[in-house]
């Protein structure tokens, strides 16, 4: 389900953030220290990463994916590929089994044994750490480039920083609510710095009351929570359930006074091509006067 | 008293009975002793008794009825057993010890009250341990653990006592103080069924003895009736010759050196 | 015997000042004068929330948690005879550790659920444990100890079908389920406490009324034999009362290690002896261990919190090290 997604994704990331250089020169490594091979373009694609299987569909190369991991279902299209599997430890031998000739898998610790084993079986990686929305820019203009389509990777890239900026430039001047973002709740998990969502919820003119913790997705206790008093609780569906039912919440003036606010997980659930979207939404959210 | 008729009982999947056919009666007032070696069958006698082995064939009695048809608390009211070995994993004070003892007659919710404490104090003076009330079960030595246990027991009121194996830790003085509680304890009416492999001791101070050789009584009767060299002989599997020490007056088994026989030869090759 | 009662008047009065201590500090601090009120309805609304709806069900299901894990604990340490014995070693914790893992791993999120599943393994575990010890042969049987070592056999086999199930569920289900295995109270909520409660009363309740059994089985199986003790029927039904307990206990909390244990070992060292007593202290003194616990879990590491088996597994260490002096 949506949400079960949506904790997915989070907890790929490790504890500790990493800021991405965003420079536009071509570094040759990629994040897990692997040399970036440009060959002629793939043919045979699995992407064992939510964000970078819908950014591949919007480079206009999901033709040429044959393998997911079970959480990449957006977008719609991407349901057609074949499943692999987790993306953490992915079964090496059934993403060999469907012959690619490029894998992108997510530069978490875990991934590293993977990424060795299918490069000495002679297999193209590219292993990408996407906390961050530099993260994504970046990976657009890699895979554009491993696609043999530099100038799709830049376009992508560059139509969600121009939404970004449009909208941090709406949200500008307005006062920041404080913000707290509700991933889970046992035990209660919400993001940090070390996380896009982070970002999202600054360009989207707020603060997260976590924003001071590095980690991605930190847990933390429901009473610092109140006494942090957020103005606002961002939640997907059923988290809003949860907290609503919950007597424990009863109290937190956000609970109290209706500022729960429920957003689409599918759209910001992964750091990829609906940022702008994500961001967009989430500011309408905190600020509908405003903005509608 | 204690009655035992033709009892007969069989360790699961052992070929051979460890107890056939055996019936004797510990009386009032007097002192029985169940002797013999090792794996004789003295244990399984007092497992037997407390119904923690079942018999294949016969029946124990206690004052009449029939063992199988009344309580364990009752058994435990009537017939107070001392076990060969207690080690308490949690020690604890000797005057508490000695309490549980009246467990049978307070049942689990009864507290304790006058009586109770006076069959205590009684039992404690009885064993001789009227001092140690206040001392740990960890601290006393092997005669004066055992003197508490029987302490414990006395506290129960029955009018049967059962010791097994009372003697194995204890030095010459204890040992004879013991016996001699033993056989006062007798006198007073108890009846003592006492198993041991003391075979000098018991002939001393039981008034009739039950020898028992692989499960079944090779003989029973008085001490000196009992006590012949060739039946000690071929019970104990070892040469050895009856005495009679004037000053003692009751036979004295001693057991003689290998070389010194003539009749095993078989121990020879 | 008035020292006695004297030792009882303080643990009610330290189990009380330790609840109240509990109430008032967290993140958030409360005097105790707001901690009474709010207790009662009044003053601030946020208060009063965060201290009836937040901190009290915790306090209360620390507090039964701790009673129930003591009074199992000291049960089984007599009845086994050895003071090493706590009672996770029923078998009782790995089963139900196996029923909660394959309830987040078919993605239960609905706490009541989950609790079920785990009291159901639990269940599941002691009757093969019981199943074990039987086929042990009529050597063992009505021997608390093959009892014993049938449970750590069932644990053993628990803990594979727990590395299993979790090597095989999805992700984002592991953290869950690890979280509900290292034990927590904070996620108490006063619908579950009246069933909490009543396992434990009910559990305690037998416990006590056997109580004089425990002391005669903690004797020795042929001196409780020759003092009136059923043996094999009254160790199995001390096993299945402690079982029981446990159970309610990692039904409701997760595994919370060396309570169990250690709490015996505090009572006893005041001089109780007696297992009536002795369980109704290691209730009161178990219940005052896990709110320090659960205090100490809450307040050391803001703004996340340690898990509470954690800190108990903490004490263990202190433990050890004690019993290892007393024995060289």
């Amino acid at each position: 389900m949506l949400h079960k997604r949506f904790v997915a994704l989070l907890l790929l990331a490790a504890t500790t953030s990493c800021a991405r250089d965003a420079t536009q020169g071509a570094p040759e490594a990629d994040d897990f220290g692997d040399p970036i091979i440009v060959r002629s373009a793939p043919r045979r694609i699995v992407s064992l990463n939510p964000a970078t299987t819908d950014l591949i569909f919007a480079l206009g190369a999901g033709d040429r994916l044959v393998g997911r991991t079970h959480w990449d279902v957006y977008p719609e299209a991407a349901k057609a590929v074949r499943d692999l599997g987790s993306g953490i430890r992915p079964n090496v031998e059934a993403v060999l089994g469907v012959r690619p000739d490029l894998v992108i898998l997510y530069a978490s610790k875990d991934n590293r044994a993977a990424a060795s084993e299918l490069r000495t079986a002679g297999v193209n990686t590219l292993s990408l750490k996407i906390d961050h929305i530099a993260d994504f820019y970046y990976a657009s203009r890699t895979i554009g480039r491993l696609l043999g389509d530099s100038a799709r990777g830049a376009i992508v890239a560059d139509s969600v920083e121009r939404t970004l900026k449009r909208v941090r430039a709406t949200t500008q001047s307005l006062d920041k609510p404080t913000v707290f973002w509700h991933i889970w709740d046992a035990p209660l998990i919400t993001i940090g710095r070390g996380s896009y969502m982070n970002e999202l919820i600054e360009i989207a003119g707020g603060r997260n009351i976590y924003g001071d913790v590095d980690q991605t997705s930190p847990a933390v206790s429901i009473e610092d929570v109140l006494k942090r008093n957020p103005r606002y609780i961002i939640t997907g569906p059923e988290g809003s359930l949860k907290i609503m039912k919950d007597p424990r919440w009863s109290e937190a003036p956000a609970v109290r006074d209706r500022r729960i606010l429920v957003v689409d997980t599918a759209i910001v659930g992964r750091p990829s091509v609906r940022l702008g979207e994500a961001a967009e939404s989430i500011a309408r959210l905190l600020h509908p006067k405003e903005l509608n | 008293m204690i009655s035992f008729a033709n009892v007969a009982v069989r360790y699961h999947g052992a070929p051979t009975r460890a107890l056939d056919g055996v019936s004797f009666a510990a009386r009032a007032g007097e002192v029985t002793a169940v002797a013999g070696p090792n794996g004789s069958g003295k244990s399984t006698l007092v497992r037997a008794l407390l119904r923690r082995q079942p018999m294949e064939e016969g029946a124990i009695e206690i004052e009449g009825d029939d063992i199988t048809q009344i309580s364990a608390q009752e058994i435990a009211r009537r017939v107070a057993v001392v076990s060969q070995r207690e080690d308490l994993s949690f020690p604890m004070r000797v005057g508490e010890y000695v309490a549980l003892g009246r467990y049978p007659r307070l049942g689990l919710w009864r507290s304790a009250s006058a009586p109770d404490h006076a069959a205590v104090r009684s039992a404690m003076d009885r064993a001789e341990v009227a001092e140690f009330g206040d001392r740990n079960t960890d601290t006393l030595s092997g005669g004066e653990w055992q003197r508490v246990r029987i302490a414990r027991a006395l506290a129960q009121e029955a009018r049967a006592l059962v010791l097994d194996e009372p003697t194995t830790f204890l030095d010459l003085a204890h040992e004879m103080a013991l016996f001699e509680l033993v056989h006062s304890l007798a006198q007073d009416g108890i009846a003592v069924l006492l198993v041991s492999h003391e075979l000098n001791l018991v002939a001393r101070f039981a008034s009739s003895v039950v020898l028992l050789h692989r499960g079944r009584v090779a003989a029973s009767g008085r001490p000196e009736d009992v006590m012949q060299a060739p039946l000690l002989e071929k019970v104990y599997e070892w040469p050895l010759v009856v005495s009679r020490d004037p000053a003692v007056g009751s036979p004295s088994l001693v057991p003689l050196r290998r070389r010194a026989s003539s009749n095993f030869n078989r121990q020879q090759q | 015997m008035h020292h006695r009662a004297w030792h009882w008047i303080a643990m009610g009065a330290v189990l009380a000042a330790l609840a109240v201590i509990s109430l008032g500090t967290g993140v958030i601090h409360i005097p105790a004068g707001e901690v009474v009120s709010a207790l009662q309805g009044s003053g601030d609304a946020a208060t009063v929330s965060i201290i009836r709806n937040l901190r009290l069900p915790r306090i209360v299901l620390a507090a039964l948690v701790g009673a129930g894990l003591g009074m199992s604990g000291s049960a089984l340490q007599g009845t086994l005879r050895n003071g090493l014995a706590e009672p996770y070693l029923l078998g009782v914790s790995g089963g139900a550790a196996v029923g909660a893992v394959i309830a987040f791993a078919f993605n239960a999120t609905n706490d009541g659920i989950i609790a079920l599943a785990a009291f159901a393994g639990a269940g599941v575990a002691v009757l093969l444990a019981l199943l074990v010890a039987r086929a042990a042969g009529r050597a063992g049987r009505g021997d608390p100890r093959t009892l014993l070592m049938a449970g750590v056999v069932i644990g053993a086999f628990a803990n594979a079908v727990i590395m299993i199930a979790l090597a095989n569920a999805p992700p984002n289900t592991i953290r869950g389920a690890l979280w509900w295995m290292m034990g927590s109270v904070a996620d108490s909520s006063w619908a579950a406490l009246p069933w909490i409660a009543g396992f434990i009363a009910l559990g305690a309740g037998l416990l006590i009324y056997w109580a004089r059994e425990i002391d005669l089985l903690a004797l020795g199986d042929e001196p409780a034999a020759a003092l009136g003790v059923n043996v094999e029927s009254s160790a199995r039904r001390i096993y299945l009362l402690a079982a029981l307990l446990a159970a309610s206990t990692v039904a409701a909390a997760g595994l919370i290690g060396f309570v169990g244990l250690i709490v015996p070992h505090i009572v006893r060292a005041a001089g109780i002896r007696n297992h009536r007593p002795l369980i109704v202290g290691a209730g009161l003194v178990g219940a005052a261990l896990v709110i320090s616990a659960d205090l100490a879990a809450r307040t050391i590491r803001p703004p996340g919190e340690l898990p509470l088996g954690a800190v108990t597994a903490v004490l263990g260490v202190p433990f050890f090290l004690a019993q290892l002096r007393k024995s060289a």
